[in-house]
C-alpha cells in the first residue's frame, strides 16, 4: 500500500547541539506507529517535522505521494495532519470555541459543527464541557480537550506527543479504543510514547530513537517478550 | 491661593454648565486622537506582529529605530510634516495644512511607533505554542498570526491606550499642523496654551481638568489591562 506520509534522506538540525536524520520512513494509511526513546532523543522534533511545523534542512517529505515543497503545500497539507502536543495549548476561550477553531477554517459551521463538537467531547468523556472556559480545566481535561480538538477535524494523519502522560488510568482504555477505531476508519496515527505495553495493545509499529539513532521496529502480532515482540524493518533514522 | 480656588470653581462651573466652547474643544481633541489611534493601529499592530514573530536581517535596526521614534519630540514631527503639507511642500496641493486631517496624520506618526513597540512586546512575550497550535489546526500563517493577536489582545489594547495617552496630551503637532483654529482645529492642549496666554485662566483650567480626567481614565484602563 502507498504511504500516506514519507520521509526520505531528511536532515534537521537546530543550532549545533541537535540533529535528526531520517534516511527513510514510510507511514501507511490506517497504521498505528509509536515513537519510543529516552528524553531528548528527538521524538517531539520528529513529530513537528511530520506535522510540517518544522522545515527540514534537507530531504524530502511526501504526503499521499506528493512532494511537500512550497509554503502553500505545507498549509494545504496541514489541513489533513494534526498534532497534539505533549503540553497542549488551549486558546483563551471556551472549550466549544477551541474545538470550533479548526472547523471554522474548514468551513464547517452551524448544526454540523455543533454535532461534531458534541460528539468529539463525548468521545473523550467531556460531555457538557462546551461552555467551560479552557483556562479553568485541569491538566488531564486540557489534554482531553486538545485530543477532541484534533479528532473533530478528522485528519488523515493524527500525531500525538506523549498523549497518555497525565491522563486518568480509567480513561486510558477509552483513549486506546478511540485510536484503534480512528485507525480502522483509515486515519494514520503516529505517537510518541513511553509506555512499553502500548504497541502490543494497539498492535502498532515502533520506531525507536536511541542516542541520536533511530531504528524502525515492527510489532510482531501477539508474540510474547519484548525482544521477540518487534522485528527490524526498513526504516533507519540516525 | 484665592485666585487659584476662584479660577477652579469657575472652571468647574463651565464644565457642569456644559459650556459649548469647552465641549467643542474636547470633542475636537477626542475625535482627532481617536481617529489617529485607529490609523496607527492599522499600521502599528501588523508591524509589531511581524517584528515580534519574524527573524530577518535588519530586524534589530528596525526595532532600534522604532524605539527612537517613540521618544520623538512632537514639535519635530510637526515641523517635518509642516514641510510636507505647507503650500510649497510636496503635498501642499492636497490642502491639508491647518485642518483636523493634518493633525490626525501628525498624531498617527507619533502613535504608530508606540503601538508597534507595545505590540512587539506583547507578541514576543506570548506563549510560543500559540502559533504552532493554530497552524496544526489548519490555519494559514496569516490566520495563525490573527489568532495570536487575539490571544494577546490585552497587550494590544494596552498598546492602543498608551498611544492614545501620548496623542491626546501632545501640543506640538496640534499647534503646528492644526493652527489652533477655533471650532475647527482647537484641541484641549492648544486651547489651554492660548487661553492662558490671553489671561483666560479659568477656561484653560476647565480644559485642564477635562484633560486630566481623560488621562486618568486612560491610565486606569491601562492599569486594568496590565493586571490581566
Amino acid at each position: 500500500m502507498d504511504s500516506i506520509l514519507s520521509l526520505t534522506d531528511m536532515r534537521y538540525s537546530r543550532g549545533g547541539d541537535f540533529s535528526l536524520q531520517v534516511d527513510r520512513a514510510d507511514f501507511a494509511p490506517a497504521g498505528i506507529y509509536l515513537l519510543s526513546g529516552s528524553n531528548g532523543a528527538g521524538k517531539s522534533t520528529l513529530l513537528h517535522v511530520l506535522a510540517l511545523l518544522l522545515e527540514p534542512n534537507q530531504g524530502e517529505i511526501r504526503f499521499a505521494g506528493q512532494v511537500v515543497a512550497t509554503p502553500k503545500d505545507r498549509h494545504k497539507i496541514r489541513q489533513q495532519i494534526t498534532l497534539v502536543e505533549q503540553a497542549p495549548f488551549l486558546f483563551d476561550t471556551t472549550v466549544y470555541q477551541n474545538l470550533a477553531f479548526g472547523l471554522r477554517l474548514r468551513d464547517v459551521r452551524g448544526n454540523l459543527q455543533h454535532e461534531r463538537i458534541c460528539r468529539a467531547l463525548k468521545t473523550v468523556g467531556l460531555e457538557g464541557f462546551e461552555k467551560r472556559h479552557a483556562r479553568g480545566l485541569s491538566g488531564g481535561e486540557t489534554r482531553r480537550v486538545a485530543l477532541a480538538r484534533a479528532m473533530v477535524l478528522r485528519p488523515r494523519v493524527l500525531l500525538l506527543d506523549e498523549p497518555t502522560a497525565g491522563l486518568d488510568t480509567d480513561f486510558l482504555p477509552i483513549f486506546e479504543q478511540c485510536l484503534t477505531s480512528l485507525a480502522a476508519r483509515g486515519v494514520t496515527i503516529i505517537m510518541a510514547s513511553h509506555d512499553s505495553e502500548q504497541p502490543r495493545r494497539l498492535n502498532g509499529t515502533v520506531f525507536h530513537l536511541k542516542n541520536g539513532r533511530l531504528d524502525s521496529l515492527q510489532a510482531n502480532n501477539e508474540s510474547s517478550g519484548h525482544s521477540d515482540y518487534f522485528q527490524q524493518r526498513h526504516c533507519r533514522i540516525v | 491661593m484665592g485666585f487659584l480656588f476662584e479660577s477652579l470653581s469657575h472652571a468647574l462651573a463651565m464644565i457642569i454648565s456644559l459650556d459649548g466652547e469647552v465641549y467643542r474643544t474636547v470633542w475636537t481633541s477626542l475625535y482627532t486622537s481617536m481617529t489617529a489611534i485607529v490609523m496607527a493601529a492599522v499600521i502599528g499592530v501588523p508591524t509589531g506582529a511581524i517584528l515580534g514573530l519574524g527573524r530577518f536581517p535588519g530586524r534589530g535596526t528596525v526595532l532600534t529605530l522604532l524605539n527612537t521614534l517613540m521618544a520623538l519630540p512632537t514639535v519635530v514631527v510637526g515641523l517635518v510634516l509642516y514641510g510636507f503639507l505647507s503650500r510649497q511642500g510636496p503635498l501642499g496641493s492636497w490642502g491639508l495644512l491647518f485642518t483636523p486631517m493634518a493633525m490626525i496624520i501628525g498624531q498617527m506618526v507619533l502613535a504608530t511607533p508606540i503601538v508597534a513597540n507595545y505590540t512587539v512586546a506583547a507578541v514576543a512575550g506570548s506563549d510560543p505554542r500559540i502559533l504552532p497550535t493554530a497552524l496544526t489546526l489548519g490555519a494559514s500563517r496569516l490566520q495563525g498570526t490573527w489568532q495570536l493577536l487575539l490571544e494577546v489582545r490585552f497587550g494590544v489594547m494596552a498598546a492602543l491606550v498608551a498611544g492614545f495617552g501620548r496623542v491626546i496630551a501632545e501640543v506640538g503637532v496640534a499647534m503646528m499642523l492644526g493652527g489652533n483654529i477655533r471650532g475647527s482645529t482647537r484641541t484641549m492642549t492648544t486651547a489651554i496654551a492660548l487661553e492662558t496666554s490671553k489671561g483666560e485662566f479659568a477656561f484653560g483650567l476647565a480644559l485642564g481638568v477635562v484633560l486630566m480626567t481623560v488621562a486618568l481614565i486612560v491610565n486606569l484602563f491601562l492599569h486594568m489591562l496590565q493586571r490581566r
